[in-house]
Protein backbone atom coordinates (compact mmCIF):
# COMPACT_ATOMS: atom_id res chain seq x y z
CA UNK A 1 0.00 0.00 0.00
CA UNK A 2 1.13 3.12 -0.64
CA UNK A 3 1.27 6.06 2.21
CA UNK A 4 1.96 9.84 2.30
CA UNK A 5 3.30 11.19 5.70
CA UNK A 6 2.72 14.99 6.71
CA UNK A 7 4.17 16.26 9.85
CA UNK A 8 3.14 20.11 10.99
CA UNK A 9 5.43 19.86 14.11
CA UNK A 10 8.89 20.97 14.42
CA UNK A 11 11.56 18.04 16.07
CA UNK A 12 11.73 18.93 20.18
CA UNK A 13 7.74 18.24 19.82
CA UNK A 14 7.13 14.25 20.58
CA UNK A 15 5.21 14.17 16.98
CA UNK A 16 7.63 14.87 15.35
CA UNK A 17 8.94 11.44 16.61
CA UNK A 18 6.21 9.76 16.43
CA UNK A 19 5.93 10.08 12.62
CA UNK A 20 9.58 8.88 12.20
CA UNK A 21 8.99 5.53 14.32
CA UNK A 22 5.58 5.22 12.06
CA UNK A 23 7.33 5.72 8.66
CA UNK A 24 9.93 3.63 9.76
CA UNK A 25 6.99 0.58 10.49
CA UNK A 26 5.36 1.35 7.25
CA UNK A 27 8.60 0.68 5.44
CA UNK A 28 9.29 -2.14 7.62
CA UNK A 29 6.44 -3.71 6.51
CA UNK A 30 7.40 -3.69 2.47
CA UNK A 31 4.48 -0.56 2.00
CA UNK A 32 5.59 2.45 0.40
CA UNK A 33 5.94 5.77 0.93
CA UNK A 34 5.10 7.97 -1.52
CA UNK A 35 5.93 11.40 -0.01
CA UNK A 36 7.06 12.83 3.14
CA UNK A 37 6.13 16.42 3.50
CA UNK A 38 7.05 18.48 6.20
CA UNK A 39 4.63 22.31 6.58
CA UNK A 40 4.39 24.62 9.40
CA UNK A 41 6.84 23.38 12.14
CA UNK A 42 7.48 20.65 10.58
CA UNK A 43 10.31 22.00 8.47
CA UNK A 44 12.66 22.53 11.38
CA UNK A 45 13.17 18.66 10.49
CA UNK A 46 14.83 19.31 7.34
CA UNK A 47 17.32 22.14 8.69
CA UNK A 48 20.80 20.79 8.77
CA UNK A 49 21.58 23.77 11.84
CA UNK A 50 19.37 22.38 14.59
CA UNK A 51 21.64 21.00 17.41
CA UNK A 52 20.18 18.49 19.84
CA UNK A 53 21.16 18.35 23.48
CA UNK A 54 23.94 14.90 23.50
CA UNK A 55 21.03 13.40 25.55
CA UNK A 56 18.15 13.66 23.13
CA UNK A 57 18.19 12.03 20.21
CA UNK A 58 18.91 13.98 16.96
CA UNK A 59 15.48 14.38 15.45
CA UNK A 60 16.46 15.83 11.77
CA UNK A 61 19.21 14.27 11.27
CA UNK A 62 17.25 10.81 11.73
CA UNK A 63 14.76 11.99 9.55
CA UNK A 64 17.93 12.43 6.96
CA UNK A 65 19.32 9.01 6.86
CA UNK A 66 15.60 7.27 6.99
CA UNK A 67 15.18 9.34 3.73
CA UNK A 68 18.50 8.95 2.31
CA UNK A 69 18.47 5.14 3.01
CA UNK A 70 15.17 4.57 1.04
CA UNK A 71 15.32 7.29 -1.10
CA UNK A 72 12.08 8.46 -0.14
CA UNK A 73 10.74 11.70 -1.57
CA UNK A 74 11.44 14.86 1.03
CA UNK A 75 9.31 17.84 0.53
CA UNK A 76 9.73 20.53 2.85
CA UNK A 77 6.93 23.21 2.13
CA UNK A 78 8.32 26.40 0.37
CA UNK A 79 6.48 29.49 1.71
CA UNK A 80 6.30 27.53 5.64
CA UNK A 81 10.28 26.92 4.94
CA UNK A 82 11.18 30.91 3.90
CA UNK A 83 9.16 32.57 6.95
CA UNK A 84 11.60 30.18 9.18
CA UNK A 85 14.69 31.12 7.93
CA UNK A 86 15.02 27.35 6.70
CA UNK A 87 16.79 28.39 3.02
CA UNK A 88 18.30 26.48 0.59
CA UNK A 89 21.31 27.69 -1.24
CA UNK A 90 18.62 28.37 -3.89
CA UNK A 91 16.29 30.68 -1.86
CA UNK A 92 19.38 32.15 0.44
CA UNK A 93 21.02 33.58 -3.20
CA UNK A 94 17.37 34.60 -4.40
CA UNK A 95 16.42 36.99 -0.86
CA UNK A 96 20.50 37.85 -0.32
CA UNK A 97 20.62 35.22 3.03
CA UNK A 98 23.60 34.33 4.38
CA UNK A 99 23.20 31.08 5.31
CA UNK A 100 21.49 28.19 3.96
CA UNK A 101 20.48 25.35 6.33
CA UNK A 102 18.32 22.39 3.95
CA UNK A 103 20.26 20.24 1.50
CA UNK A 104 19.76 17.49 -0.46
CA UNK A 105 17.78 15.55 0.24
CA UNK A 106 15.38 17.87 0.85
CA UNK A 107 13.42 19.67 -1.49
CA UNK A 108 11.42 23.02 -1.01
CA UNK A 109 8.28 23.37 -2.89
CA UNK A 110 4.88 23.78 -3.44
CA UNK A 111 1.58 23.10 -1.24
CA UNK A 112 0.23 21.44 -4.36
CA UNK A 113 2.70 18.72 -3.61
CA UNK A 114 0.76 17.55 -0.30
CA UNK A 115 -2.37 17.53 -2.30
CA UNK A 116 -0.66 15.40 -5.16
CA UNK A 117 0.58 13.34 -2.38
CA UNK A 118 -2.72 12.72 -0.84
CA UNK A 119 -3.94 11.78 -4.89
CA UNK A 120 -1.31 9.17 -5.02
CA UNK A 121 -1.52 7.57 -1.65
CA UNK A 122 -4.21 5.01 -0.44
CA UNK A 123 -3.83 6.62 2.78
CA UNK A 124 -2.29 10.12 4.08
CA UNK A 125 -1.09 10.05 7.64
CA UNK A 126 -0.84 13.49 9.64
CA UNK A 127 1.42 13.89 12.31
CA UNK A 128 1.24 17.30 14.80
CA UNK A 129 0.40 18.59 17.85
CA UNK A 130 1.71 17.18 21.12
CA UNK B 1 -16.33 5.36 5.83
CA UNK B 2 -14.72 3.69 8.67
CA UNK B 3 -12.28 6.52 10.34
CA UNK B 4 -9.44 6.17 12.54
CA UNK B 5 -9.23 9.31 15.00
CA UNK B 6 -5.90 10.01 16.14
CA UNK B 7 -5.61 11.92 19.20
CA UNK B 8 -2.48 13.35 20.87
CA UNK B 9 -3.09 16.44 22.88
CA UNK B 10 -3.86 16.13 26.91
CA UNK B 11 -7.57 16.19 27.52
CA UNK B 12 -7.12 18.17 30.60
CA UNK B 13 -6.02 20.85 28.68
CA UNK B 14 -7.26 20.83 24.73
CA UNK B 15 -11.21 20.02 23.82
CA UNK B 16 -10.62 17.90 21.20
CA UNK B 17 -11.23 14.20 23.10
CA UNK B 18 -14.83 15.73 24.09
CA UNK B 19 -15.48 17.05 20.40
CA UNK B 20 -14.20 13.83 18.57
CA UNK B 21 -16.19 11.55 20.78
CA UNK B 22 -19.33 13.38 19.81
CA UNK B 23 -18.56 13.13 16.41
CA UNK B 24 -17.03 9.55 16.66
CA UNK B 25 -19.71 7.00 14.15
CA UNK B 26 -20.57 3.74 14.57
CA UNK B 27 -16.49 1.30 13.27
CA UNK B 28 -14.74 4.30 13.66
CA UNK B 29 -11.87 4.15 16.16
CA UNK B 30 -10.07 6.05 18.32
CA UNK B 31 -6.25 5.99 18.99
CA UNK B 32 -4.91 7.80 21.97
CA UNK B 33 -1.35 9.24 21.29
CA UNK B 34 1.09 11.48 22.46
CA UNK B 35 -0.45 13.31 25.92
CA UNK B 36 -4.04 12.16 25.24
CA UNK B 37 -3.40 8.59 26.85
CA UNK B 38 -3.53 10.92 30.23
CA UNK B 39 -7.42 10.53 29.00
CA UNK B 40 -7.05 7.00 30.34
CA UNK B 41 -5.73 7.83 33.98
CA UNK B 42 -8.55 5.90 36.57
CA UNK B 43 -11.04 8.42 38.62
CA UNK B 44 -11.12 10.70 35.64
CA UNK B 45 -14.50 12.25 33.78
CA UNK B 46 -12.57 11.40 30.85
CA UNK B 47 -11.85 7.84 31.30
CA UNK B 48 -15.52 7.89 32.38
CA UNK B 49 -16.30 9.37 28.84
CA UNK B 50 -14.22 7.14 27.29
CA UNK B 51 -16.20 4.27 28.83
CA UNK B 52 -19.14 5.08 27.45
CA UNK B 53 -18.69 4.55 23.88
CA UNK B 54 -20.15 2.23 22.35
CA UNK B 55 -18.76 -1.46 21.47
CA UNK B 56 -18.38 -1.29 18.10
CA UNK B 57 -15.87 1.59 18.48
CA UNK B 58 -12.59 0.49 19.18
CA UNK B 59 -10.57 2.02 21.68
CA UNK B 60 -6.40 2.16 21.20
CA UNK B 61 -3.34 3.85 23.09
CA UNK B 62 -0.37 3.93 21.75
CA UNK B 63 2.32 1.51 24.01
CA UNK B 64 5.36 3.52 23.89
CA UNK B 65 3.22 6.83 25.24
CA UNK B 66 1.27 5.16 27.90
CA UNK B 67 5.16 3.42 29.22
CA UNK B 68 6.58 6.95 29.22
CA UNK B 69 3.75 8.13 31.30
CA UNK B 70 3.39 5.57 33.40
CA UNK B 71 -0.74 4.30 32.97
CA UNK B 72 -1.93 1.52 34.05
CA UNK B 73 -4.28 0.95 30.49
CA UNK B 74 -8.03 -0.04 31.49
CA UNK B 75 -9.83 -3.08 29.71
CA UNK B 76 -11.49 -0.63 27.31
CA UNK B 77 -8.55 -0.01 25.94
CA UNK B 78 -5.96 -1.74 23.95
CA UNK B 79 -2.33 -1.03 23.49
CA UNK B 80 -0.98 -1.15 20.50
CA UNK B 81 2.70 -0.59 19.36
CA UNK B 82 3.97 1.06 16.01
CA UNK B 83 3.37 -1.78 13.34
CA UNK B 84 -0.10 -2.33 15.02
CA UNK B 85 -0.73 1.28 14.11
CA UNK B 86 0.34 0.97 10.49
CA UNK B 87 -1.91 -2.03 10.00
CA UNK B 88 -5.00 -0.07 11.73
CA UNK B 89 -4.22 2.86 9.22
CA UNK B 90 -4.81 0.47 6.47
CA UNK B 91 -7.75 -1.32 8.61
CA UNK B 92 -9.95 1.74 8.47
CA UNK B 93 -10.60 3.89 4.83
CA UNK B 94 -9.26 7.01 6.69
CA UNK B 95 -7.30 7.99 9.45
CA UNK B 96 -8.23 11.45 10.94
CA UNK B 97 -5.57 13.18 13.39
CA UNK B 98 -6.95 16.07 15.61
CA UNK B 99 -3.88 17.99 14.98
Amino acid sequence: MKFAIALFAAPHQPSSRRALRFAQAVIAQGHEIVRLFFYQDGVYNASSAVVSGQDEIDLPSQWREFVDQHQLDGVVCIAAALRRGALNDEEAARYSRTAASVQAPWQLSGLGQLHEANQIADRLICFGGA
Amino acid sequence: MPTLHVLSDSPFTDASLSSCLRLLNEDDGLLLCGDAVYALLADTPQLQALELIPDSIQLYALEEDVQARSIDAPACAQVIDYPEFVRLSLKFAKVNSWL
